[in-house]
């Protein structure tokens, strides 16, 4: 790949499990499908199909996982469920173990877990007594919500600043790679705080409260976009330095296209093709950011619910959490992974 | 090749030279507040003063006082050692677990490779701070605990790398050559595989520190962490959240502490991947 | 006076964590200030609109089964009640128009009102009230606390003896009944409801269907409930300020669980009335001009330290004492407060019926004497630390901090008395536990100290909390583990008489050995903070202290 990206010791390749069967499939399903036509189909359903299955092989394993945290959580669960405040009889402590299964042989409830899931039946939160398939629906908009502001804010944040300091020395370059410092190194929570110290408590520009209106989104977003921004940032400007230097970037100029047009018209295009790569820190840190961001600035969402889940030992919608995280995780690699190989031809002759 | 994702920002920052300046300024602060906080702060941490409550930053207090009269300064000074030890010993739990793990599936055999590697995927499919939530919410809150789960979140990529560096040094004609020499498998990883694999994990280790810092206070913050009246800075941070219309340095210098501490991690990390590929900082 | 506990059964554990924001039964006096105060005059206008941000969300909103205040107190605009309780322990007709206890008090004859409707159309009538207790006292309902209101074990069932008239049966006599039946625990849905969509009802929404002054008109979790008024409403009870519907057309919660943006909201004017105003803020929101406090007692067992008398070194009064002198309560509670909430000098609050003020001022802060106490304990050397020690054994007491949600600065306070003591030599732990971990230790008596206050009307709550009958190795809440023969009498006679100056006369003395023991450290009495916009009015308060939107209404044009 192009990008030293790639070479760094933390790049962990995230990759599913089946990933790399299902990617030489797809690889292969490509070439293929250019060659001969009538076969095309079938290959393109079983590359699909390989991808489903890389997916799905995640997503068992995050469900077995929280299955054996469900497990190896300490104390009598019908006591969990009832929480501190209770004043349950007995028969009404028999009634939920029955309801709830708690009393069959371990392997059992997880074949009837795993069952469940199958059916996308996630079980019923043990506090709010809901389907937690609902909860996580009801809470999942403004979670989107947030984590699409801030990503599109990150998008512009690093693109501009990546064009503008690209190749460039002084003081304006020094500036951005101090700046970016500083933004991936700040925690996110205590940025939240210090912009809502300054601007709702004390300017007062935006309320403090909630997800009603645009108004309410700004503070949250930019918080969550800032420290994206800045790693975006730094991989974006070193693969544009290695394109500026390539031919293509040379005869452009020789051409007569000004500077400007051509860091935007040719290398930043070749250059965003590494951000692919950060696909998966980028959903981590965007689905991890939320549940700080939403309990500092009161926000409801997937990372309250959590949160509140967590306080209450309300396993369902813990686990419930965890499969989606997992969920997206795996969904978004896969399909970057896709449209990688879409993007760049090189891959595909691989 | 198929696409690579990062866990940690693991860039490898180019920085302006005045960093490392900087760096140098502020791991001698931080150590100073690290080994001698009493002689960096003269008040204490824990002593109350009621009457002199949630005054502002003064030339007595110069990070003011806090609701119970304490001295911010002091507890931010006293915070460091809390606070960086979480973040070093949840670095230090991940990274001897990345070792063991990385070992044991690169030289395990095959189904001890496949099992731990498609664990690793998946624990590395979830959000580090989600994961060390998922951690706490069954092994229950405290310092230990915290850090623990912070470890555990980050073992998957130490694993990876100490794994992918094994794989690479097996194949070299010097281990083959001591295993032809009939020296025991275990004298073998312990004096040549392993050595070829702490270079990058240290480098790794440093990054992760700084990771590792940001998700202990975090869960702090959460009300998860330390427990009180131990000046840890996420703590502070989460006690100070009640007073930003009132008394904003409560929660904002302990901020600007762990930020301090996340950006000079961050440089040296640099530092050391730069050192280590053989590259020089421009 | 009802002189029962309204929560049989109740764990320590549960005791100690929530037993004061699950307040069941009357409430104080008028002492804790009025809601009239400085809001608009003149006579109620009808129309308008209210949000209050509240600090916490429901769980679950079936009143039936859920035990949280905040369920009973959003709902009690959506559900109404046989009877209703005043602020001095009477009772009022409200859906029932008259009531006869039987002489044993083994049942309750309601005679209802004939014109009350649901808000689906259905008439409220005695059926109903045999489906709704029923429900109640179902085992799949899985009630968690309403069912224990009903009498729990002690419930023999409920009979429709004509369409307007109901008993209610018990199996032994049931003193609490009337009581317990003026909750919205208690509270009646329609039939259809219960037959339609009993599984429905933890998760709130419209299938709420009730008899109240609201109905709900949509429920977005995490965020808000809106109700909206009642038109047909006409059987307010006695005890409201008019009769009638309810002045607001539309009534909104926000669930604000952070502090700092309830206030935020209600200062800048997002919310019309905020809940559990943070006591470092109250100034502010009183000064500024669009908004104003209500106050209100609780009424109870005030916030107190228990100290563990069986077990060292607690077990020596002497180490007691300088740890009740050691702490400058009145300071830190001053500190940690505002001045908003009072320092305590006897285990019960000042509303409640039985306090005794002789104890005020009894027991200054005095660490010079807290040093000399200890010294002659044999306490008397220092570690490298500064703490002190006895045979090389340093004077570390444990005091396990309860899991959950920290309320009311709990734990700011238990850090100036960390550092109190830490002044006087003592060395203080707080042990951060699993629920689980930490009832255990609770019912074994496994720390030195422990924390909690009871907001109830009664203090009967000095059994509860002191005699050897209510030990928590047998499921009580003696958690200073006392075991004193005249603590039993004093205790025992003042729950079996309503005599006026016996009552004062035992519960008088037995604050005062408690006191004088140092089996207990009283802190706080704390004051319920509510937070109004100048332009709503007519904001009353329960006998629980939660606010009332029933009389209230808005000059905001």
């Amino acid at each position: 790949m192009t990008s030293e990206t790639t070479a760094v010791p933390p790049a962990g390749s995230t990759a599913a499990p089946a990933a790399a069967p299902a990617a030489g499939a797809a690889t292969a399903a490509g070439d293929q499908a250019g060659r001969i036509a009538r076969r095309g189909a079938a290959r393109l359903a079983r590359a699909v199909a390989a991808r489903v299955a890389a997916v799905a092989v995640v997503l068992f394993g995050a469900a077995t996982v929280a299955f054996a945290g469900l497990q190896a959580l300490p104390g009598d669960p019908v006591a969990t469920l009832l929480g501190p405040q209770t004043t349950a009889s007995p028969a009404v402590r028999e009634q939920i173990r029955d309801e709830y299964g708690f009393d069959r042989p371990v392997v059992v409830q997880y074949v009837d877990y795993l069952d469940d899931l199958v059916h996308l039946r996630l079980g019923e939160s043990y506090q709010l007594r809901r389907p937690v398939w609902d909860l996580i629906a009801d809470q999942f908009g403004p979670t989107a919500q947030l984590a699409f502001a801030a990503l599109g804010l990150a998008l512009v944040l690093s693109v501009t600043a990546a064009v503008l300091t690209a190749g460039r020395r002084g003081v304006l370059r020094s500036a951005a790679r101090a700046w970016e410092l500083a933004a991936v190194s700040v925690p996110g929570f205590w940025l939240g705080i210090a912009l809502l110290t300054v601007f709702s408590f004390h300017l007062r520009w935006f309320p403090v409260a909630g997800s009603g209106g645009a108004g309410t989104l700004v503070l949250p977003a930019v918080t969550l976009a800032l420290p994206v921004s800045a790693v975006l940032a730094q991989v974006l400007r070193e693969s544009m330095e290695a394109a500026l230097d390539e031919p293509f970037a040379l005869s452009a100029r020789a051409r007569g296209l000004s500077r400007t047009a051509v860091r935007i018209r040719h290398v930043l295009r070749h250059a965003a093709l590494p951000l692919a790569t950060l696909s998966g820190w980028l959903t981590g840190t965007l689905l991890g950011g939320t549940v700080l961001v939403e309990k500092v600035f009161a926000r409801p969402g997937v990372g309250a619910l959590t949160l509140q889940a967590v306080e209450t030992k309300d396993m369902p919608v813990v686990m419930g959490v965890v499969l989606l995280a997992a969920l997206c995780f795996a969904v978004i690699s896969q399909l970057v992974d896709v449209l990688y190989r879409v993007a760049d031809p090189r891959l595909r002759k691989g | 090749m198929a696409v690579t994702a990062l866990r940690v920002p693991g860039r490898s920052w180019r920085l302006p030279r005045p960093s490392t300046a900087l760096a140098a300024v502020l791991l001698v602060l931080l150590l100073a507040c690290v080994l001698f906080p009493g002689a960096v702060a003269g008040a204490s941490p824990t002593e109350t003063d009621p009457v002199n409550a949630l005054q502002g930053p003064s030339a007595a207090h110069w990070f003011g006082t806090d609701q119970l009269g304490r001295d911010t300064f002091a507890r931010v000074v006293h915070g460091a050692r809390p606070s960086l030890l979480i973040g070093l010993g949840a670095t230090a739990i991940a990274v001897a677990a990345g070792a063991v793990v990385g070992l044991a599936a690169a030289l395990g055999g095959r189904v001890v490779d496949a099992v731990l590697m498609r664990t690793a995927d998946v624990l590395m499919s979830l959000p580090e701070l989600l994961l060390a939530l998922f951690i706490v919410t069954v092994a229950g809150q405290g310092t230990v605990n915290v850090m623990v789960a912070v470890a555990i979140a980050a073992v998957p990529a130490y694993a990876r790398l100490v794994r992918a560096e094994t794989m690479v040094v097996r194949g070299s004609g010097y281990v083959e050559a001591a295993t032809v020499l009939g020296l025991p498998r275990f004298t073998v990883v312990l004096r040549h595989v392993l050595p070829n694999a702490v270079g990058p994990l240290l480098v790794l280790g440093t990054v992760g520190f700084g990771t590792a810092l940001i998700n202990a206070s975090g869960l702090s913050f959460l009300g998860l962490g330390a427990q009180p009246p131990s000046p840890e800075w996420g703590a502070m941070l989460s006690e100070g959240r009640n007073f930003l219309d009132t008394a904003w340095w409560i929660a904002v210098f302990p901020g600007a502490a762990l930020t301090l501490a996340v950006v000079t991690v961050n440089i040296l990390g640099s530092r050391a991947r730069h050192r280590l590929s053989g590259r020089t900082a421009r | 006076m009802p002189a029962f506990r309204d929560r049989p059964g109740r764990s320590l554990g549960a005791a100690l964590m929530a037993a004061a924001f699950l307040t069941v039964s009357c409430a104080a006096d008028d002492k804790g200030g009025s809601a009239a105060g400085s809001g608009p005059t003149g006579a109620p206008t009808r129309g308008g609109s209210a949000t209050i941000a509240v600090n916490a969300e429901p769980s679950c909103f079936d009143i039936h089964v859920s035990p949280q205040d905040i369920t009973a107190s959003i709902e009690r605009n959506v559900f109404d009640s046989l009877v209703s309780q005043d602020a001095q322990g009477g009772f009022h007709p409200w859906l029932a128009a008259s009531w006869e206890v039987a002489p044993d008090l083994t049942s309750y004859t309601f005679k209802l009102r004939t014109d009350v409707t649901f808000t689906d159309g259905a008439p409220f009538d005695a059926a109903a009230v045999k489906a709704n207790f029923e429900h109640i006292a179902a085992k799949t309902t899985k009630s968690q606390y309403a069912a224990s209101l009903l009498g729990g074990g002690a419930y023999a069932g409920t009979d429709v003896l004509d369409p307007s008239t109901v008993r209610v049966r018990f199996n032994k006599p049931f003193a609490p009944f009337l009581q317990a039946a003026s909750t919205a625990y208690l509270g009646f849905y329609s039939p259809r409801t219960l037959t339609d969509s009993a599984d429905k009802l933890c998760a709130g929404g419209t299938h709420l269907v009730g008899t109240g002054p609201f109905k709900v008109a949509g429920y977005t979790k995490g965020q808000s409930l809106v109700l909206e008024n009642n038109p047909a409403y006409r059987w307010a009870p006695a005890t409201a300020k008019h009769q009638g519907a309810a002045y607001l057309d539309k009534l909104t919660y926000r669930f604000l669980q952070e502090d700092a943006v309830r206030v935020g909201a209600l200062t800048s004017g997002q919310v019309d009335a905020a809940a559990a105003i943070p006591p470092v803020n109250a100034k502010s929101v009183e000064g500024s001009s669009g908004t104003r406090i209500l106050r209100r007692d609780f009424a109870g067992a005030v916030y107190s330290l228990f100290l563990n008398t069986t077990r060292a070194p607690f077990d020596d009064e002497r180490v007691r004492k300088a740890v009740q002198r050691g702490i400058d309560v009145g300071k830190n509670v001053e500190a940690v407060y505002f001045g908003q909430y009072k320092r305590a000098w006897s285990p019960l609050g000042p509303a409640t019926p039985g306090f005794s003020a002789a104890l005020d001022n009894t027991w200054p802060y005095d660490p010079a004497l807290a040093g000399k106490l200890l010294d002659e304990a044999g306490w008397s050397a220092r570690d490298g630390d500064g703490f002190r020690t006895k045979d090389g054994k340093r004077l570390t007491v444990s005091w396990p901090a309860a899991p959950g949600q920290v309320r009311e600065q709990r734990d700011i306070l238990a850090q100036a008395i960390q550092a109190d003591l830490k002044k006087i030599g003592v060395d203080v732990q707080r042990p951060a536990l699993d629920l689980g971990s930490f009832t255990t230790n609770a019912y074994k008596g496994n720390y030195d100290l422990l924390d909690m206050s009871w907001a109830r009307f009664e203090p009967d709550l000095l059994r509860l909390y002191f005699s050897s009958t209510s030990l928590p190795s047998s499921g009580g809440q003696n958690a200073a583990w006392l075991s004193n023969p005249e603590i039993d009498q004093w205790t025992a006679a003042g729950a079996a008489t309503l005599d006026k100056a016996t009552r004062a006369d035992v519960y008088g003395k037995t604050q005062a050995w408690v006191v004088d023991h140092a089996a207990v450290v009283p802190l706080y009495s704390a004051t319920t903070l509510l937070g109004v916009a100048k332009h709503l009015a007519g904001v009353e308060f329960d006998p629980n202290a939660w606010p009332l939107f029933y009389d209230v209404w808005t000059t905001r044009p």
